[in-house]
Parts: C-alpha cells; structure tokens; sequence
C-alpha cells in the first residue's frame, strides 16, 4: 500500500470532529433508505435509480437565471465519471487513484487522497459509497478499500478480483444494511463475473453470487462482469444488479446456447446472495452489449393494474419494462435502429439472429459497441410517466474469423456512424414522446429529473442543458468546455438548491442568484 | 469510432520481411523500455486499443495503423498519445516524456510481432472482404443503392481503390470521412456567407469562409442551410443488406 497524502485541513478537521462527540456524521442505514433533500447518499441519489428529485425551488419559469455557485478543478487529467455523495454537507467523488472531501456549499477542498498508480487499467471510477463513517472505494486493481470519510485514511482493503488474471474495478459500491456489494469489470480474459457482499466493518466476505460457471467448464461461457451499481427494494427486499457481456466477446460459437446469466438482470436476496430471478435482454450476446444499465426501480399502473416494476434502456438497443417480483416481462420496445433480431420471445426477450454474429467478411450492426446507452443513468419522472434515457443510434461493422481464437476479444469491431439524443419514452406503450437532439457522436452525461417539472443532462459537445420534461424544450445552457461523463444530482442546503454537473475534471454547482430569489415574479413561480 | 490511421503495411521500409510482409523501420528500443511500454500500455490504452494493441473497445488495431507503420522516430505517435483525437473520441494523457516513449517502444515491439506472426493474423485483412460479386455491386451501385445519383465510377471515385484499400476503403464508402460538409448562412440585412461547417448545436451555428476566417452566429439571429452529402449515407445503413455491401466493395475495389 502506498499513500501519498496531500491533504492537511483533513486531519484538522478530524481532530475538530473527535472533540465533538454531539455532531455525529454517521451514514446511517436509514439515511440511505430515506435520503433527505440536502443530501445524494448513494450513486443514484436513492436505492430505486429513478434519479428524480423532490426539489423545486429551481423552476421551469427561473431556470434561465441558474448562476454558478462554485466549480472545482481536480486539475488532473482524468475525467471525472464519477457520481458525487453528498452527507452532512460534504461532498465525496473518486477519479481513478485519487478520492476527494469538498465543501458542497462553498466548493473548497477539504482532503485529497491520492494512491501511487495501480498496475490496471484506468478506464474510470464511478465514485465511492458511504456508510457510517467511512468510504467505500474500489481501486482500479479491483480492491475495496474502507476509508475514514474524515480524512481519507484507509482503514483497510481487500482484493475483490486478481488483477493479473485480467479484471479490474471502476464501479461504486452498492450498501445494503452492513453489506457492501462489489463487482469487477473486465472482458479481455475468459474469467467469471459475480457480485460479491462485503461485510462494512471487517472487510469479510459474507456471500458471492457467480454470473457464470467456473473458468474451464466445456462449453459454457465465462463472463457476466457486474460493473454498474445495482438498485434495491427494501420492502421485497431484493437488490437488483444487471450483469455484463459473455466472453469469449464476439465468437459465440464456443459458448452455445442463451449463456446464463451474462447480458442479464438478476434479482439476489441481500442478505444470502441466493438468486430469486433473472430476465435476459441479450440472450447469446455476440456484439459486448452488457445488460449493466440501471435497472430502474418503479411502483406504479400498467395499464390499469398497480406494479411493481424493473424498467432498463438497455445496451442491445431495447427498453424493457418488467414486474420486479418475479422478472416477468410487461413490455419489449426498442428505442432506436436495432438489426440483429429476429423477434421477440413469449417471455420479452429479444431473439438473436445467427445471420447477425460477427463474421470474416464483417455485418453491419445496429447499435454499434458502446450500444444504444452504455454507463450513463437515465431518469424516471413520476409525473409524465417518461423513461429519459440518453440514447446513441448507431451502426458499425463486426467482425470474426478463426484466427481471432476462442480467448478474449475474438474478433473486431468498427463504429460507423452515431448521434447523441435523448428520448423520452413512455413506460406504458414504449413509445417516445419527445426526443431532443444531442449532436454528434454519443452523448456522456446522465439524467436528471425534479419535480418542478425540469430536466438536467448534457449534449454530446459538451454543453449542460436543463430541459422541460414534458416537451423537451431547452430552458437553459451553458458550454462546460469539456466532454461531460457524469450525471447531474440536486441537493439542498440553507435553503438553497444546488444543480452538480461534471466535465472534464471539473465539478460546477449552479443555483439561482441571491437577488432573483427575492425578485417577485421569480418568487412566486419559486413557489 | 472506426480508425483514423489506415490499415495494411508500408511500402517504403528497410528490407526485412515478417512473415506478413516488410517489418517497418524505426529506432531501436531497449527490453526494458518496452517492458515499461507494455505496463503503461496496459493502465492507460488497453480498454480502448486492446491488451496487444491489436483493437479492443471502440479503439483501432496500433498493430495495422498505418501512422504507426511510419513513424520512425517516435514523433507522430507521441504527438497522438500527448494532445489526444478528441473528435475520434481519443483523450490526451498528460505522461512524462520518458513514459511517451516507453508507450512508443511497447505500440512498435506489438506491431512487429504482429508482422513476423505465421499464419492467419487476426484483425481484418483484405482478402477478408473480397466474398461480394462485381457485377451485383455494379447493379446495386447503379440502383437500388442510387450511388450514382451522387458519384461516378470515372468522376469522384476514379482510382479510389487506388486510394485506399480493405477495411479503410469499406469505412469510407459506407460512412466517408473526409466529405466536409458546407453551410450558408444569411444575415438580417440579406447578405450570405457560405464556407466549410465548423461546428453546429442546436444554440450556434460556425463555418471557416472561403478567405479561412471562422465566423459564428446564434442560430436564432439568422437562417442558414447545411448542405452535408454525406448525410445520404446514414440514410442507407437501414436498407443494406451484408450482400450489397459486400458486393459493393467488390465493386468498388475495381476502381483503381
């Protein structure tokens, strides 16, 4: 282990904060299960994914007067992907080998953690988790690490995933009650992909779910890396996670069959790991389409009937909605070009089409290999019933012939063509309502919704973007001058909201100005 | 993102044969640097390039780009590696000298491997696209795939096969990427600038005029016309099958 500590107000702020025994800043597992306006404790904001705030002081009618409250420069190279948690007025959020503690009302630094570079790849992390008084990150080299959220010093670690073997780790953990739930990433190695429960004070291993057989097994796939943080559903008491591309990755032909359970959503008890049910999107996956996206969690009607409902925009170009007790499916639509099925099956799942897998002299597939989403969080908002999912139509060609062997990779792919837009699609009929052009290229930044009716995300040339989530008309923008790889979060305190954004390796905080608060007619539409 | 840097082997290179063609020439790197090359390689460019170099997620193939085919001295693949294709969606990687070169090392040491491999080499060769039928591409070329509506096999795509070749010539004729767009754009008082689109979202709108000079307006101040041939071929990708494509490269590769 080798630290590198910068940070200095951290330890003094420790030092304060051990005197004051009255101010605790423990996470509690009830902060998690009811997260309160002036906090975003978990990556989504909450455990159902909707990404979709309570807020409203920021309007439709005032958003044109959105100002910057602050912004903070990383000044690293890397991008941030990651999403901010925010408790007790601090905000948390990683790049690959550094973790940061920033005031959320002032933007200053309060301490930064940074890690000699780990020996794996540093594609992205997606941020840390929090819970009581501690961090919880994973390491590029695939370890958790338990920091003190006071100042950054690791407490411990554990190796989640042999890095030399090929995985690596970009994800937020996920924490339920005293289980912190891990994944690994990694599709360049014909290696199993699980979810794993940590326990949050020892660092024990308490259960591991496997996505796939043991490396070795004839003739059955390996993969099924879990790399996005899951949902959970306290009252069914089920967390949710979507499960990641088979490998080899695009020669199907030494894995027959549907290759359970890669490209699949699984529904595990928390508690056990024990698997409860499981849906596949993309059953025999041959095109690296994971099943990852957020599964976004949603009680309400359809068509009539109360639900409880699973819905995920996911890679392989389809949206599926799905009755989250037991993984049966309501709906299969896709929101964008899609060409390699060949139908639908009675249980919802998209049939693959064999004509459609790579080949020697290449197939023109529709969407290409980033998908029709990729890591990017869509939003739900209870109030138009719209499923708002950043969406990339896109062809490319695939390819795969005998000497690209039966290990790895397997083959290779070339994007053609792709444009960002967001679509807006309505759960019942999975029609698209709206869509809103986003340029050239995919998009990278999430989605977020508030109740006052507005829509937050950016475009694919990196300028933020709030929208009108009926309509999709822009209200306001500003041109961040980086690419945008994180979603946006609200949070409120002293009274006032917070709209986060990331680019680059900056974080911007915009709310509206002092004097337009108190300005009537910004007043009342406040109100 | 498809690749940027051209495929197949150099034609100018010293006179020593892999078992896939000429090795290119370029400095001499030491174990060591390599070695070093190949753990840089592995944290900063194996997701996208793959763990060899030979194409991984959205990255091209380093083992077949022809940029790497022909740098001698390091130069042009440093400069890639230090300020980055952000509009191929490659970033830049702030790395200390001695790394960049390391990086170099490691990219060359893999493509020569790949070049001295015996038999079958993986990735996309040009014998691999050569399944199609000349005379259905023509057909096609001529109909249903109304190409000629825009193009002339003895105009615009004379000795285009010439040009380029495999994959790079398949990538430019379903999605072309050196047709540049050209924008009008007419002011309130009536007067017009045409010149090359620079940029456009849904707020602005820029060119570079004919004189080389970029000029931006708000897209609600004026009206403006895009004129962008290459958007036709977006529209074909739903209405190919994979034989018209393939038979429309064995056309095309007539075309020399």
């Amino acid at each position: 282990m080798y630290l590198f500590r910068r940070a200095i107000l951290g330890a003094a702020i420790a030092a304060t904060l051990s005197c004051s025994a009255l101010w605790s800043q423990e996470v509690s597992s009830d902060m998690l299960l009811h997260p309160r306006t002036d906090s975003w404790p978990l990556y989504h904001g909450d455990y159902s994914g909707k990404r979709h705030s309570s807020l409203t002081q920021i309007t439709p009618q005032n958003v044109r007067n959105l100002t910057l409250a602050w912004a903070f420069q990383t000044n690293q190279p890397a991008l941030i992907k990651s999403a901010p948690v925010l408790a007790n007025g601090i905000l948390y959020f990683s790049v690959p080998d550094h973790i940061w503690a920033v005031d959320a009302r002032t933007g200053r630094q309060v301490w930064q953690h940074t890690e000699a570079p780990k020996k794996a790849l540093h594609i992205g992390s997606r941020g840390v988790a929090l819970y009581k008084e501690n961090l919880y990150y994973l390491t590029p080299d695939a370890h958790l690490e338990c920091l003190d959220a006071r100042n950054g010093n690791v407490k411990w670690e554990v190796q989640v995933a042999d890095a030399s073997k090929g995985q690596w780790a970009s994800m937020s953990p996920l924490i339920v009650g005293n289980h912190v739930m891990v994944g690994a990433s990694g599709d360049f190695d014909n290696l199993q992909g699980f979810v794993r429960s940590i326990d949050a004070d020892t660092g024990v291993t308490q259960w591991q779910w496997d996505a796939t057989s043991p490396v070795g097994t004839p003739h059955k796939t390996t993969g099924g890396n879990a790399w996005i943080t899951g949902t959970y559903d306290p009252q069914l008491n089920l967390v949710y996670w979507g499960t990641g591309n088979p490998t080899p990755v695009l020669n199907g032909k030494v894995r027959p069959g549907d290759n359970l359970y890669t490209c699949s959503i699984v529904a595990l008890n928390p508690e056990t790991g024990k698997l409860v049910w499981a849906f596949q999107p993309s059953p025999h996956d041959t095109h690296d389409w994971d099943a990852v996206e957020i599964p976004v969690l949603v009680d309400g009607n359809f068509h009539g009937k109360p639900y409880k409902m699973l819905m995920q925009a996911s890679r392989n170009g389809y949206f599926f909605v799905l009755d989250r007790t037991n993984g049966k499916s309501l709906l299969t639509t896709n929101y964008g070009p899609v060409n390699w099925t060949s139908g639908i099956d009675k249980d919802g799942r998209p049939i693959p089409n064999p004509a459609k897998e790579p080949a020697p002299d290449g197939r023109l597939i529709a969407p290409d290999e980033g998908g029709m989403t990729n890591y990017r969080s869509p939003s739900f908002d209870p109030a138009t019933g719209l499923f708002i999912v950043s969406a990339a139509p896109s062809y490319s060609l695939y390819f795969a012939k005998p000497a690209d062997g039966t290990y790895g990779w397997a083959g290779a792919d070339y994007g053609l063509w792709s444009k960002g837009v967001l679509e807006a699609i309505d759960y019942q009929t999975g029609k698209i309502r709206w869509s809103h052009e986003l340029g050239e290229g995919a998009a990278g930044s999430g989605v977020l919704t508030t109740a006052s009716g507005l829509l937050f995300t950016g475009n694919s040339s990196g300028t933020f973007l709030a929208l009108d989530s009926k309509s999709g008309k822009t209200l306001w923008h500003a041109y961040s001058g980086s690419s945008i790889n994180g979603g946006p979060e609200t949070y409120e305190i002293d009274g006032k909201q917070y709209v986060l954004m990331t680019s680059g390796g900056v974080v911007f905080s915009w709310r509206l100005p002092e004097t337009a608060t108190a300005h009537p007619a910004t007043a009342r539409a406040a109100r | 993102m498809p690749t940027a840097y051209g495929q197949g082997a150099s034609a100018a290179a010293k006179p020593v044969f892999g078992a896939q063609g000429p090795l290119p020439a370029h400095k001499v790197y030491t174990a060591a640097e390599i070695e070093d090359g190949g753990s840089l390689f592995q944290q900063h460019c194996a997701f996208c390039h793959g763990r060899d170099a030979g194409g991984g997620e959205s990255g091209p193939d380093l083992t077949r780009s022809k940029l790497v085919t022909g740098d001698k001295n390091g130069n042009d693949i440093g400069a890639v590696i230090r300020t980055g294709r952000m509009e191929k969606g490659m970033p830049k990687f702030a790395l200390a000298d001695a790394e960049v070169v390391h990086l170099i090392a490691f990219i060359h040491s893999q493509q020569d491997k790949a070049m001295s491999q015996t038999g079958d080499r993986k990735g996309v060769d040009v014998s691999d696209l050569q399944t199609g039928n000349v005379e259905a591409g023509k057909k096609y070329f001529n109909g249903a795939g109304t190409c000629s509506k825009c193009h002339s096999p003895t105009g615009d795509l004379a000795g285009v096969a010439s040009r380029y070749e495999g994959l790079k010539l398949e990538q430019q004729m379903l999605a072309p990427r050196d047709t540049k767009a050209r924008v009008s754009v007419t002011v309130h008082n009536g007067s017009a600038v045409t010149g090359k689109l620079a940029f456009q979202d849904e707020f602005t709108i820029a060119l570079i005029d004919d004189d080389g000079r970029y000029r931006s307006w708000s897209k609600d101040k004026v009206t403006y016309k895009v004129d962008a041939p290459a958007e036709a071929h977006v529209e074909l990708f739903d209405k190919y099958t994979d034989d018209d494509i393939h038979n429309l490269m064995a056309y095309i590769q007539t075309l020399r």
